[in-house]
């Protein structure tokens, strides 16, 4: 039994990420669902530009959540919101987070559980699918954000090593048709700057705000921000690539009527009638990017909750939380073109507040009330 | 120590349950609950509105390579069902079939010439819906006869008839280029696209009741045979026409999907008598509004070897070379502009020009977009042909060629 407390008071202690696991996380986290689900369908043919014309809006937006993190190194976003705005307006809004996270991260888990169903598992009950991604998050968000974190260092491998494949045999079997990516006219420029502000802007760039959740446990400060920056580039060129490459093979009109482009591209491949059905490897990037997303919502949610609830064990609202995730995952939409409306609305309305324009607010009252020397 | 024990029980009563989900099979189905499906053939219900949907399903012990395990049925077996939509069909398949079809190694779709007439636009839905159904099968349309009854023809060579049918267009397709490999995803693109569809054609030759026996393969020269013949030229999802030999072989020119052809050139007095095997070849279209009518610019460069002469001509001098060069180019402009020819006369602009110019020139493209139909058909082409030889086998000079 004492063997069994040590372990306990052991994993009291603070817990410490490393710069290349916050690394690892970004990038999977980035990856995750918009790698699979078509984004930014307004741009048209144009989609990959978008993701490049947004990037450099994802990376301001990062550097903001760095700096407010620079300022306030030992709080999470509902932290500092209190100290930035009081707490009389800091608190309630702070408490707009947790539903937010915990909606979108149930949105992950739709995404992931309706390709498995549309593709393979169509006697499977969602809610068995669903359940077993969550029972993963459940455990190991028990185990804590540092075990977590080192997975996403050892799985950002398998992710990585996976869309090489996949990117390789799709070039090598002369899949790629490039007429279908150019010539970009001046309609496709705006089209693609419209999509990408604030669309693609938000999904993936702006939902990085989960991300403010879990700085503060990085080890070394000062790398928060040069290894975010990095990654986030890194990964919207990973991004712009990738849709690039699915838009280049299905063309415009079926990549914006397939429920998931990616699966739809791999599907095609045949090389030499001997490497083909690559379907797995898709699923794989999708279950393992939505398991990582998913879990940093729940982890966000989880944290937002403790700090604004002064909940001192966190592990305690693991299963509260992911509970309610794994049932709004399902009842939140009846199928899949609902889903998608809700996510159109959300993204519109909802989630650009919180992800860009509450951070922006507080980087900039921050810098006024620090300029001023208005901090009590 | 109880409490030892009682925990080590719940560790290990928790972790075998935890093994029994691992095998992860929920949404199992065996392999021998499965009949696949290697081709599907979609033709017009005679007397209703209906598709009669032919499924030609393997017969797994007899395509076994073991001897022994022959039971001597056919390798496979035909289901036939009709029904308002396919996947109706399919399911109702269901009352004949002891075994759920499996259509994820369909490799090969029919469409009879009848349904073809009719409009092919709206069968292919569940091509793409089904999770199953496979974009990459090969598409092939019936040339007068029902696509059922070129599913039920046994062919040589090959075990499997829906295997061999996507072997044989690969294998013209490669080598002739008159017809072309399509499969469901490119046909899916085609129709969503501005510019029309066009299919390779499948004929049966014989008495298809023959060609569906064993015993049709028990002889040297099978009496039903299946053969690829021609292109199906669509318009507007309905096949208009079929087009033969040198237009269909201009039709792949235009596409630059011709890999390998042969072509015959005249060599001074004798006609076609000079064989050059046309190994490269590329194309590339330009589209201009001129005055209100579309020119098409195309230019070809192609590159051969000389394979066969029957008239003395001295393949060592250089300018008898550059003469047949000449003649290559000459007779490749002559297809192209037969093909662009037939496929105006059908105002079916089938060599995605279309696409092209919407592409390229979105602005035109709009102006033009409503009449298109009859601007093709009163388009100019202007093509010009680079043909080059690079090599003339193993000999030189020709036998032909008496020594001085």
């Amino acid at each position: 039994m004492s063997a069994g407390k040590e372990v306990r008071s052991l994993t009291m202690k603070k817990e410490m990420i490393s710069a290349n696991q916050l690394f690892a996380m970004i990038i999977l986290f980035e990856l995750g669902t918009a790698l699979v689900v078509p984004i930014g369908l307004e741009s048209g043919h144009a989609v990959w530009l978008s993701i490049l014309l947004a990037l450099p809006g994802g990376v301001v937006l990062y550097l903001v959540f760095a700096d407010l993190h620079h300022q306030n190194p030992d709080m999470i976003i509902s932290g500092y919101t209190q100290k930035i705005l009081g707490k009389l307006i800091g608190w309630p809004l702070s408490l707009l987070y947790i539903p937010v996270f915990m909606f979108n991260g149930s949105r992950n888990l739709r995404e992931a559980g309706d390709l498995l169903l549309a593709s393979s598992y169509d006697q499977t009950p969602v809610f068995v699918i669903n359940a077993m991604m969550v029972v993963a998050v459940m455990y190991i968000l028990n185990k804590g954000i540092e075990v977590f974190a080192r997975t996403a260092g050892i799985y950002i491998f398998v992710v990585l090593f996976m869309g090489a494949i996949c990117s390789f045999v799709v070039i090598v079997s002369g899949l790629i048709d490039l007429e279908n990516l150019f010539p970009l006219h001046a309609k496709d420029w705006r089209d693609a700057f419209q999509s990408a502000y604030p669309s693609i802007w938000i999904f993936p760039f702006g939902e990085l705000v989960c991300l403010t959740t879990i700085l503060p446990q990085i080890n070394r400060s000062y790398l928060v921000k040069k290894t975010g920056v990095i990654a986030v580039i890194l990964s919207g060129l990973l991004l712009a690539f990738t849709h690039a490459i699915e838009m280049s093979v299905l063309g415009e009109n079926i990549y914006a009527r397939a429920a998931f482009p990616m699966f739809t591209t791999v599907t095609q491949v045949n090389l030499a009638n001997f490497v083909q059905r690559l379907d797995a490897l898709v699923m794989l990037t999708l279950i393992i990017g939505v398991f990582f997303k998913m879990t940093i919502y729940c982890y966000a949610a989880i944290a937002v909750t403790s700090d604004l609830f002064h909940v001192k064990e966190q592990r305690k609202l693991v299963v509260p939380v992911t509970v309610v995730i794994l049932f709004s995952s399902f009842i939140s939409a009846e199928n899949y073109p609902v889903h998608l409306d809700e996510g159109r609305v959300f993204m519109k309305f909802i989630l650009p507040v919180l992800c860009a324009y509450i951070p922006i607010l507080l980087f900039i009252v921050q810098h006024v009330r620090k300029r001023f020397h208005l901090f009590r | 120590m109880m409490i030892a024990i009682t925990r080590w029980m719940l560790n290990v009563l928790v972790s075998l349950s935890l093994v029994l989900p691992l095998s992860g099979c929920w949404n199992s189905r065996e392999l021998n609950d499965l009949s696949i499906v290697s081709g599907i053939g979609i033709d017009k219900a005679d007397d209703k509105d209906e598709y009669r949907v032919t499924f030609q399903v393997v017969n797994p012990t007899s395509t076994a390579t073991s001897t022994g395990a022959s039971t001597g049925q056919p390798p496979i077996t035909i289901y036939t069902s009709t029904d308002r939509t396919i996947f109706g069909a399919l399911r109702k398949t269901s009352r004949k079939s002891s075994r759920q079809l499996f259509f994820a190694h369909t490799q090969l779709v029919v469409i009879g010439e009848a349904l073809a007439r009719s409009g092919i636009n709206d069968i292919f839905d569940i091509f793409e819906r089904s999770h199953e159904l496979r974009l990459n099968s090969a598409i092939l349309v019936s040339r007068n006869s029902n696509a059922a009854s070129i599913l039920k023809v046994l062919i040589p060579v090959e075990s499997l008839p829906a295997i061999g049918l996507v072997k044989k267009s690969r294998n013209t397709s490669r080598l002739w280029g008159e017809n072309r490999e399509v499969n469901i995803f490119e046909t899916i693109k085609g129709i969503t696209g501005e510019s029309e569809l066009v299919l390779s054609g499948i004929q049966l030759t014989g008495d298809p009741e023959e060609g569906k026996k064993k015993t049709n393969l028990e002889q040297t020269e099978v009496k039903t045979l299946t053969m690829m013949k021609g292109l199906a030229v669509f318009k507007d999802g309905k096949l208009v026409d079929w087009m033969e030999g040198p237009a269909a072989r201009g039709t792949q020119w235009v596409l630059n999907q011709l890999k390998t052809t042969t072509i015959n050139i005249d060599s001074g007095e004798q006609k076609e008598s000079v064989a050059v095997d046309v190994t490269f070849s590329k194309t590339k279209v330009a589209i201009e509004l001129r005055q209100g009518l579309p020119v098409f610019h195309i230019r070809i460069s192609e590159e051969g070897s000389l394979s066969e002469t029957k008239a003395p001509v001295d393949f060592s001098k250089r300018d008898v070379i550059l003469d047949l060069e000449k003649e290559m180019a000459k007779e490749t402009q002559e297809e192209v502009k037969q093909a662009i020819q037939t496929a105006q006369r059908f105002g079916s602009d089938i060599f995605g020009f279309a696409d092209q110019l919407k592409r390229t020139k979105p602005n035109v493209w709009k102006g033009v977009e409503n009449d298109w139909d009859t601007l093709f058909a009163k388009g100019q082409a202007d093509i010009q042909v680079e043909a080059y030889i690079r090599s003339t086998g193993m000999r030189i000079k020709s036998y032909l060629i008496k020594p001085e």
